[in-house]
């Protein structure tokens, strides 16, 4: 298993329902993880920088390799998405879960993924179709699409090195950022350009397929609730889609699909304008973070069946066998405070209870007391809901918000509040400007001052009771007053 | 210039809430158990619990929610004290700046001895994987620099010093 936290857990869970042993890997800085304590046996891979520890794939390989591994799982993020490290795994007479490094290599570079489903007819944005890192070819390609323009990583994924400009003036000062971020995260500094729609949405499909050509989709995820270009809430089934549209993209995804000849679980991600009318974005040659929306309608574990996939099984269900059961959401738990910027909240988890009940599902990888490191990503749980409609998914959402205590670091549990209580996200007219459009930090704070208020009345009255404040003296003349009166 | 009919000084988080004997007797409160309470105000029906409590100092912590309070109070008493004590509101400019949170400083973008402007871009912190701008909120000159590019920094460590 290499990767750590949440997602190490969630796969070990399946791997060993299916009845076989893990391995997991762990930096110094996660020696208390959950993934490491769950685990059949566990090696330290160095010290905590994930490129001397996560990123190290030729020490995950040799460790593999040592203790007789049959399988790599990569989880997302890392290493999930580097071909050369797939290729590396599967000449180790290691199999990689996952896409063949082939697959990964042409969707992992935006503009091989443009050019290979160009000849499968699949509707895309316009933009320009080779990287670049150079300033003037930049200006000159806004110039010709029109701002507003996106400018993107070619190597990139989870909005890192992703960049909107409005106006010319912008453009050299967020080039510069888009190429350093991008050089930074992924070390290559390419990006490409293209329009940036407006009113966007942001709806992918789910893809299956295995080594013997079988291709299914499992219907759609919207995941346009953003904030910095990355997910927060995602849900599946969106609430615009009809089913002759829905058909339509999940075709569409199984040819980009083809188009590679892809194994194991992708998303292929789609740009949908205010006309629904959408556009191919990116493949992600992954698990999403976002896949258990899709387990709970579908009632098929993806882990599962990345594992049969890679031991080289079939499908067991066709397209037509598969149907959405009711509705799910999840919203992201990250260490973050949404009430100054969304910035990383760093600190221990001083209180932490997670909510249970039926329908809600927590995929987390942290307990009481542990410290959120800051060399990784911040996201501590995914907080999932399923109801039998939109409606009922969103109540259980919101009374599990409410039952999910974490104290020591802010998060975005009270920004999720936000998001399930607000009219747009309620009636389903919103699109990936929601944060801009509907979001300030004081609506939240509104709502604290409320409670806050709740609790100091609580309080006084409390301590009253145990005498240990005085009663006030000066407001005497006001008691007679009302006894007058 | 107090109130008389404020009685209490509440502290709860980042809220001072002033409450007054009359408020709090007309308050819609009933008690469920010894540490669970609810609350109808302005016809909005919710519960509250008690997490913890240290009467002695008057502080303790209150869940309404799902989310924490923790509480403060000062009776009238307290608040004589305070006025009596010390007046600590001192004159408020920007005299430094501090890192927002933990991360990697990537480029210094000021030098000493230089004018800034409110807005400016001071440096950029790495954090997260994200490049974040540190921008300046006030006009000021740069005096002292305490980071170098590539440096790690603690949140709230001093970045640049202001004049």
């Amino acid at each position: 298993m290499a990767n750590r936290g949440e997602i190490a857990l969630r796969i070990m869970r399946t791997i060993r329902r299916m009845g076989i042993q893990s391995v997991a890997v762990f930096s110094e800085a996660d020696r208390n993880a959950p993934h490491v304590l769950y685990a059949d046996e566990a090696v330290c891979l160095g010290a905590p920088p994930s490129a001397q520890s996560y990123l190290n794939g030729d020490k995950i390989i040799a460790f593999a390799k040592e203790l007789g591994v049959d399988g790599i799982h990569p989880g997302y993020g890392f290493l999930s998405e580097n071909a050369e490290f797939a290729q590396k795994v599967e000449d180790a007479g290691i199999r990689f879960i996952g896409p063949g490094p082939e697959a990964m290599r042409i969707m992992g570079s935006k503009l091989a993924a443009k050019e290979c489903v160009k000849h499968y007819d699949i509707p895309m944005v316009p933009g320009i179709d080779k990287a670049i890192e150079d300033i003037g070819i930049a200006h000159e390609t806004a110039k010709k699409i029109g701002f507003p323009i996106l400018i993107k990583a070619s190597a990139g994924g989870g909005g890192k090195g992703m960049r909107i400009v409005e106006k010319a003036e912008d453009l050299e000062e967020q080039m510069q950022r888009a190429v350093s971020e991008a050089r930074s995260s992924f070390g290559d500094g390419s990006v490409f350009i293209e329009k940036y729609v407006s009113s966007p949405r942001h709806v992918e499909i789910q893809v299956l397929a295995d080594m013997h050509g079988n291709v299914v989709h499992l219907f759609e995820r919207e995941c346009s609730i953003q904030r910095r270009h990355q997910k927060v809430v995602e849900e599946s089934p969106s609430a615009i889609l009809t089913p002759e549209l829905r058909k339509r993209m999940g075709e569409a995804a199984v040819l980009v699909a083809r188009s590679c000849n892809y194994t194991s679980t992708g998303t292929v991600e789609f740009l949908m304008d205010d006309k629904l009318n959408f556009y191919f974005l990116e493949m992600n040659t992954r698990l999403q973070v976002e896949h258990p929306v899709t387990e709970m309608i579908t009632g098929i574990d993806l882990v599962e069946e990345q594992i049969r996939i890679a031991r080289g099984e079939k499908l067991s269900f066709t397209q037509d066998d598969l149907r959405i059961h009711g509705h799910a959401l999840e919203l992201r738990v990250y260490a973050e405070d949404p009430l100054n910027n969304f910035l990383p909240s760093i600190g221990t988890l001083t209180r932490y209870v997670k909510p249970v009940g039926e329908g809600i599902r927590v995929d987390d990888g942290f307990e009481e007391g542990m410290p959120i490191p800051i060399y990784y990503d911040p996201m501590i749980a995914k907080l999932v809901t399923w109801g039998m409609d939109r409606t009922e998914a969103l109540q259980k959402m919101k009374a599990a918000i409410r039952d999910y205590h974490i104290e020591g670091v802010a998060t975005t549990l009270p920004f999720g509040l936000f998001v399930f209580e607000h009219e747009a996200f309620v009636s389903g007219h919103f699109d990936t400007h929601f944060v801009k459009d509907h979001y300030t930090p004081e609506k939240i704070k509104e709502k604290q001052k409320d409670n806050a208020a709740v609790a100091a009345l609580v309080a006084l009255t409390y301590l009253l009771e145990q005498q240990s404040i005085t009663t006030p003296v000066v407001n005497k003349t006001s008691s007679w007053k009302r006894r007058l009166a | 210039m107090s109130d008389p009919t404020v009685s209490w000084q509440v502290k709860a988080n980042e809220f001072v809430i002033p409450v007054s004997k009359e408020q709090l007797e007309s308050a819609d409160i009933i008690k469920r158990s010894p540490l669970e309470f609810h609350l109808v105000q302005e016809h909005r029906s919710v519960s509250a619990r008690v997490l913890s409590a240290e009467p002695g100092e008057k502080k303790m912590t209150v869940e309404v929610e799902g989310e924490t309070y923790v509480i403060e109070i000062k009776d009238e008493l307290d608040q004589m004290l305070d006025k009596m004590g010390f007046n600590t509101r001192a004159h408020k400019t920007i005299k430094e700046i501090r890192a927002p949170m933990p991360g990697l400083v990537l480029e210094i973008a000021v030098t000493v001895g230089q004018d800034v402007k409110e807005g400016e871009k001071i440096l950029i912190l790495e954090a997260m994987k994200m490049e974040n701008s540190i921008v300046i909120h006030a006009d000021a000159t740069i005096k002292k620099i305490h980071v170098k590019s590539g440096q790690a920094v603690e949140k709230g460590q001093v970045l640049v010093e202001l004049e």
